[in-house]
């Protein structure tokens, strides 16, 4: 097939939203040239994330982070407000800020001495009369990212002066990452660095479908149902017929979820069990939410953000391309606020039992990860099926709603891929 | 109670490596007390109730860890890690109640065979490590009460870490 010749620059091409057979080209997690595009069409035109408030307390504090391949700082000027600038000098390009994260009131460019505040004004450099008089300072800040939002402490930049709002953008989501927010009673999580980082040599969009991907866990992680055996917590049986309930739900905009029911019963959710477990907790929870929201509140979700976040149980997971065949994977563990700190204690130990690059989950996901990157460069079939289920999804209030084990989020995100792709 | 030696450490210490450089894992679990503590952490500056650690097993957990790797049918360790050793600069301190802290220095070369062209095998990886131990002896016996590994590249993004480091 003649795809690989005729797709430069036709990337639209490399998805075929067919009804009956919906597919995926494999030169999309193995081209270079298309993953450069990439970086440009989706991490510097949409909406990315790029950490928590949670991570800046107090002014001064900062982080660096990578949106697709662009350096940017994050950090919160003495105003209280936190800005999104990208890490380079104006005068002749180096970085301002080398470590990833840490305390400081200004960033200076250790080149010439240029010196930015945190809200990245120029407030001066070595032998500043070098300049003339009327060099004006107010035109070389630190440059911001074109857009920020700070959305109930989740922080986006999008590094493209226009193009859909932040409103439009999280709108067909924005109700899941509430609930998920509601299991903390005042409504807010905090981060507790540092994040469990892993690596792979595989693409990044491999771990964008992996984590709401319903399907796998059978296979993938019967040795983690095995220890759950062992320990007494679940047969193999129960974990296996647990993995069958639920949906999968492909959003507009390419986000997504995996869902297991919610419930008020201590043995059918974790947020009823907690409750059930901590009076405080109960109590607090009782005052905040109805029942029915509670119901909702104590589904498990795996919530997939397009491109490069999920909120998991446990996490914040930040996806990291770092090249067509190499990604970085960070999670960030949060604490729930206003809960028993046991509460908080027993999350920590038990998202390490599961994640992280020594888990008893994680390393078998990063496996299955480098297999299809080894697998995917045969050409004797150039396409990937994406179409589990789509013989049975329903639409609902614009969601496509499947099995559990249906590939319904896969196809969200290909969709907003493709849309994204096209206009590159 | 005997005085634990420099010789003495580093007889356990090289009994340990070549342990779980022959995956003698149920053997190497042996060598633990009820109690232990089996830990990695991404920032040893921690308290590990306050942050996360890339390990942090009580006895139960490392267990689970062992049973896993012996037991199951794990996929990261499917085709297994090779590993091999190299402890070095050992130090003894005597503590209180029967116990000495060891202090060493581990260099682990890791590799997982395979056919050609699979990503993420055939490619041999270092981790050198500064590893603190505290002993307990116990019927006759050195045994770990922690174990604790601090990789130097600890707070970097890791691979698969699931042999055990």
């Amino acid at each position: 097939m003649a795809v690989r010749e005729e797709a430069l620059g036709r990337y639209a091409e490399l998805v075929a939203d067919d009804p009956r057979e919906f597919r995926v080209h494999g030169s999309v997690y193995t081209d270079p040239a298309l993953f450069d595009v990439e970086m440009r069409a989706i991490f510097e035109r949409t909406w990315v994330y790029v950490g928590h408030e949670s991570e800046v307390p107090a002014p001064g504090d900062y982080k660096t982070v990578l949106v697709g391949t662009q350096p940017l700082i994050v950090t919160r000027h003495e105003d209280g407000r936190i800005y999104a600038l990208y890490n380079r000098c104006r005068h002749r390009g180096a970085v301002v800020c080398r470590q990833e994260r840490g305390h400081s009131n200004f960033f200076r460019c250790r080149y010439h001495n240029w010196v930015y505040a945190n809200n990245g004004d120029l407030i001066g450099m070595a032998q500043s009369t070098g300049y003339p008089d009327d060099f004006d300072r107010s035109r070389y800040g630190l440059v911001p990212a074109p857009r920020f939002e700070n959305y109930r402490g989740l922080l986006f930049v999008s590094l493209a002066a226009d193009g859909p709002s932040f409103d439009e953008h999280i709108a067909p989501v924005r109700r899941y990452i509430e609930y998920w927010l509601g299991r903390s009673p005042a409504e807010a999580v905090e981060v507790s660095l540092p994040p469990h980082r892993y690596e792979y040599p595989g693409n990044w969009k491999l771990q964008a479908e992996n984590g709401t991907d319903g399907y796998h866990g059978n296979y993938v992680h019967l040795s983690w149902q095995r220890v759950l055996a062992l320990a007494r917590e679940a047969t193999v049986e129960e974990s296996q017929h647990y993995r069958q309930s639920g949906s999968a739900r492909g959003l507009a905009g390419g986000h997504g979820l995996l869902e297991r029911p919610g419930s008020l019963n201590p043995n059918s959710s974790w947020t009823a069990r907690m409750m059930h477990r901590y009076p405080d907790y109960d109590a607090a929870m009782r005052r905040r939410f109805t029942d029915e929201e509670l119901v909702q509140i104590s589904a498990r979700r795996n919530i997939f953000v397009f491109p490069n976040l999920f909120l998991f149980e446990t996490h914040f997971r930040v996806i990291v391309p770092k090249a067509v065949d190499r990604t970085e994977v960070q999670l960030y563990v949060y604490a729930l606020r206003d809960v028993p700190d046991a509460i908080n204690q027993g999350r920590f130990r038990g998202h390490e039992r599961f994640f992280g690059p020594a888990g008893f989950g994680t390393p078998d996901d990063i496996e299955i990860f480098t297999e299809v990157q080894s697998g995917v460069r045969a050409r004797g079939e150039e396409w990937l099926l994406l179409n589990r289920g789509q013989h049975r999804e329903r639409i609902e209030n614009g969601e496509w709603v499947g099995h559990t084990t249906d590939e319904a989020p896969q196809r969200a995100l290909y969709r907003q891929w493709r849309r994204l792709m096209a206009e590159a | 109670m005997p005085a634990l030696t420099v010789a003495d450490a580093e007889r356990f210490l090289f009994a340990e490596a070549r342990l779980l450089d022959e995956r003698r894992f149920e053997e190497w679990e042996a060598l633990f007390t009820e109690d232990a503590v089996y830990w990695l952490p991404i920032d040893p500056t921690l308290d590990p109730a306050q942050a996360v650690a890339i390990i942090y097993d009580d006895r139960k957990r490392l267990h689970e860890r062992v049973y896993r790797l012996t037991r199951t049918p794990v996929l990261d360790q499917n085709p297994p890690s090779r590993t091999l050793r190299l402890v070095s600069n050992v130090e003894v301190t005597p503590l209180a109640d029967g116990e000495a802290a060891v202090d060493c220095r581990q260099l682990i070369a890791e590799m997982r065979p395979g056919g050609p062209g699979q990503q993420g095998l055939n490619t041999p990886r270092l981790f050198p490590a500064h590893c603190h131990y505290r002993l307990r002896h116990l019927d006759g016996a050195w045994k770990i009460a922690l174990k604790k590994v601090v990789l130097l590249t600890a707070d970097e993004p890791q691979y698969n870490l699931s042999f055990i480091p």
